[in-house]
């Protein structure tokens, strides 16, 4: 927990690592089976999305667009871009959910998007995501909730053998399905919610589907009121769990900043032990920790003389500095997209929100960079290690299958930066005039 | 206002073919079936090459954070190449009550004093643009006081459609950039590259050659290039659209106003890198360099054809389907020719009439014209026995169902297909997707399918 710097300096972002609101809504509504995200605003908000997220996860993107034009901002209050875009939409496939959600422009002019929505027979969900607003966290966090406000039927009773997971955005898909397998170890049906790991986890299909393929079914949203248990992680999502309680009072829930590094995993592991009055764990579920354990050691000597920028998201970074931390890697600086109660918790010497202007002119301090693919130019200009992670990654594949979380992600999460760490150090002494 | 692009102008473009045969302009996209970029992504694509200048972007996130160090377009500039860095004021909801305008002058003298560029373009986006920032006045003031160019770029993306937008960035640079200064010297072979962006390289395939013949590429909008030289452009003999009907207003434009004419040619495959050359001679009119192209195109595919030769055998009797739009569906058609490859089909049905007649030529009578490619490509590469599907990423179900060997032709392009020289990283590619087993063993069946 180191020196705060909330405050920005300069008048613009420069080599901005910053995502949009819309950008995270669209993410989330691929989370649902069969949903087609529609994105109310330019055409060009929506273009740059679909490219953005086909890049990264080697998928094509279902989104639409509502194609509002100048004249049309100016005519209209949303009625007649949304309404014609459903018809369109609905001519010619049949989604189970349109998920609309809107841009900077039309909330520049006001829109009433969910009077327009009310008035359109097919199930909508919307969501106000303005881009002059927040940013990748708050839109994925922000269209969860409306999903569970909208869609989920309030309810009474409890299946004590249900439980809610609600995983904040830079979850990549295979994580999501690792901490439900991990939950699953422990008797439990797990659902999540929004449910990556059903449909942009990376999977040949039969043909190219025009919706998402895959992800928690709108039937099974409405009726996730019944679960015991509802866990959340990550701090944007903790409003998500307590919007689920209002469904059903009689829910417990359980927040989770992050699920990295053997700390996180020991205290889900913990609660899942109270919560079936298990004696002890399940066997995979222990081996895993013993493997992690001595996958701490074997990398805390290179970690342990390594320093580390880290910039993403704010959940991101608060599990990412958490796994490096334990195991003696220091973080010197951490940069984040936008403000959150998650930076007074990270583990990092100083803690900024910032771009990536501000993470070259501290080239000094660090000799590897965990962060998203626009650092890489920054890692060759200036000779550090790179580990990739968080949106996009457009320089490798297989980002879908990306596990750093709980005891088995853990693991093979310090080995790729204790062996960054390395590479890093060998090109140091080999150019030493760096 | 006044030295604001008129769209409705620009969309009723005289230079255009089918504004002949159509009563309305390209524009209007649909709502809910719509794709494509919009009008600031044109923009951002016909101005952002130039490396010596800041590209800032006034909007909010998505606009320049989803898009910024997208595009491969290189650049041999010395200095810090901004084309690969992000610039945006990143607008707030404060912004949007009260206006930004504060934050784009504060921003511009950021950058001039961190990053000195040799001109900054500023760029409205919807919201900017909806809520009245006057981007005119700020460059004005900004100009005088750090003198250097200041842009102002009107392309926000609800005007329409990404061709559009490179309209507008061409018109930016005609009022505040082309004119703006003389060139030290001028040759009789001085041309303007107008469309190219430089995308992997493709420029460097043929400007040496250009070099060779003695004729100089005075400027370019603007693969490669440079601030400095775009302001001299109106010096040049003849304008040279490479491979962009958007930009035809520009050129039109600059022939009313300082006389140069203009040819439109594309640089993709043998033949039309060799017409390219031959045209460029022919409209620069001079006897003994149309002697000397005659020369080096000879040499050049003499050479290439040298260099070809160790893939002529494993690309005869290979046949293809494309599955494209615009101008790919006969200039790769084209280019898979000058591998000898048969191209078998083309899907014409995103493409203008002139590209129709094109690909026809190009593919002959027994060529097929695919109207409704979704349908008719894989009952066509039962029938002809196709090995290679060129086509985006939907249709490679459609390769993996038939076995046959996939190319996405819609992918970022890491390595240049243009000139003489991008034949050989084309057939490399290529020779690597027929010959790699993927295909036919992805569609093995799994040990519980019946």
């Amino acid at each position: 927990m180191g020196e705060i710097a909330r405050k920005k300096y300069k008048p613009l972002q420069v080599n901005p690592f910053k995502l949009s609101q819309p950008m995270g809504a669209t993410l989330a509504f691929l989370g649902v089976d069969r949903c087609m995200p529609l994105m109310h605003g330019g055409q060009g908000c929506t273009s740059f999305t679909k490219v953005f997220f086909t890049r990264h996860f080697c998928e094509p993107i279902a989104i639409q667009t509502s194609a509002v034009t100048d004249a049309i901002a100016v005519l209209d209050g949303g009625d007649y871009s949304i309404v014609e875009s459903v018809k369109n939409i609905t001519k010619k496939i049949s989604p189970s959910l349109i998920g609309l959600h809107t841009t900077g422009m039309p909330e520049t002019k006001g829109d009433d998007v969910r009077g327009v929505a009310a008035k359109i027979d097919f199930p909508l969900v919307t969501v106000n995501t303005p881009d002059y607003e927040g940013g990748l966290e708050s839109g994925w966090a922000l269209t969860c909730k409306a999903l569970i406000e909208q869609l989920i039927n309030p309810a009474r009773e409890t299946d004590d053998n249900k439980l809610v997971l609600l995983p904040h955005v830079s979850l990549q898909p295979i994580e999501v399905e690792k901490i439900k397998e991990f939950i699953e170890e422990f008797g439990f049906n797990v659902w999540a919610l929004p449910d990556l790991s059903r449909s942009l986890d990376g999977h040949l299909g039969e043909k190219q589907a025009a919706l998402s393929s895959g992800g928690i079914s709108v039937e099974e949203i409405r009726v996730l009121s019944d679960a015991g248990l509802v866990i959340s992680v990550g701090d944007s999502m903790q409003a998500c769990g307590n919007a689920l309680r209002e469904k059903n009072p009689e829910m417990r829930h359980h927040h989770f900043s992050h699920l990295h590094g053997l700390e996180a995993a020991d205290s889900l592991a913990e609660l899942l032990l109270a919560e079936t009055g298990f004696s002890g764990p399940p066997i995979p579920v222990a081996r895993w920790r013993q493997r992690l354990q001595d996958a701490m050691l074997d990398s805390h000597f290179s970690l342990g003389q390594s320093r580390f920028l880290v910039a993403a998201e704010p959940d991101q970074i608060a599990g990412i500095c958490q796994s490096l931390y334990d195991a003696g890697g220091r973080v010197t600086v951490a940069i984040s997209t936008v403000d959150s109660p998650q930076l007074k918790k990270i583990k990092a010497e100083k803690i900024l929100v910032g771009d990536l202007e501000d993470a070259e002119q501290r080239a000094e301090d660090y000799d590897v960079i965990v962060g998203n693919f626009h650092c890489e130019a920054i890692a060759h200009r200036h000779h550090k290690g790179l580990v990739l992670r968080g949106f996009p990654n457009w320089e490798q594949v297989g980002n879908p299958l990306k596990n750093d979380i709980l005891y088995e992600g853990g693991a093979y999460f310090l080995f790729e930066c204790a062996n960054a760490a390395t590479v890093a150090r060998d090109e140091g002494r080999r150019h030493p005039e760096k | 206002m006044a030295n604001k692009p008129k769209i409705k102008e620009l969309l009723d473009e005289s230079s255009c073919t089918h504004n002949q045969s159509r009563k309305v302009a390209c524009n209007a996209p649909t709502p809910g079936a719509t794709t494509g970029g919009c009008a600031f992504e044109g923009a951002q694509i016909s101005l952002f090459p130039y490396a010596d200048a800041a590209h800032l972007v006034h909007g909010p996130m998505t606009c320049l954070g989803s898009s910024w160090e997208t595009r491969a377009t290189g650049t041999s500039y010395p200095g810090r190449n901004l084309t690969q860095m992000g610039f945006t004021t990143d607008i707030n909801i404060n912004d949007v009550v009260f206006s930004g305008e504060e934050k784009v002058a504060a921003s511009i003298d950021y950058i001039m004093e961190h990053y000195k560029p040799e001109a900054v373009f500023v760029y409205a986006t919807c919201v900017t643009a909806m809520i009245g920032d006057d981007i005119d006045l700020i460059c004005k003031q900004a100009a005088e006081k750090h003198k250097v160019p200041m842009v102002p770029v009107h392309a926000p993306g609800f005007v329409g459609s990404k061709n559009l937008g490179s309209r507008l960035g061409g018109e930016a640079a005609l009022s505040h950039l082309i004119g703006t200064r003389e060139p030290e010297e001028t040759t009789p072979f001085d041309i303007n590259l107008i469309g190219e962006y430089n995308v992997t390289g493709d420029m460097w395939q043929y400007s040496p050659l250009l070099e060779e013949l003695g004729i100089r590429i005075l400027s370019t909008l603007s693969g490669d290039g440079r601030i400095a030289q775009i302001r001299t452009a109106h010096r040049a003999k003849l304008n040279v659209i490479v491979c962009a009907k958007s930009l035809v207003s520009l050129t039109r434009k600059m022939e009313e106003r300082y006389g140069i004419p203009s040819i439109s040619l594309s640089f993709y495959g043998r033949r039309d890198t060799s017409d390219g050359l031959r045209a460029i001679a022919k409209a620069l009119g001079d006897d003994d360099l149309i002697a000397k192209t005659d020369q080096l195109i000879a040499r050049e595919e003499a050479d290439i054809a040298v260099k070809l030769k160790p893939y002529q055998s494993f690309f005869q009797g290979k046949k293809a389907v494309l599955n494209t739009g615009g101008n790919k569906t006969w200039s790769i058609a084209s280019a898979l020719q000058d591998l000898g490859i048969e191209v078998v089909a083309t899907a014409v049905k995103k493409a203008t009439e002139d590209d129709r007649a094109k690909a026809r030529q190009t593919l002959g009578e027994k060529g097929v014209l695919m109207m409704n490619p979704g349908v008719e490509q894989a009952k066509l590469i039962d029938e002809t026995g196709a090995d290679l599907l060129l086509a985006g990423g939907r249709s490679l179900y459609t390769a993996i169902k038939k076995g046959i060997a996939f190319a996405d032709v819609n992918q970022e392009k890491k390595k240049s297909y243009g000139g003489y020289e991008g034949l050989l990283n084309l057939a490399e590619d290529l020779k690597n997707a027929l010959q790699n087993p993927v295909f036919k063993n992805v569609s093995r069946r799994a040990p519980w399918e019946k």
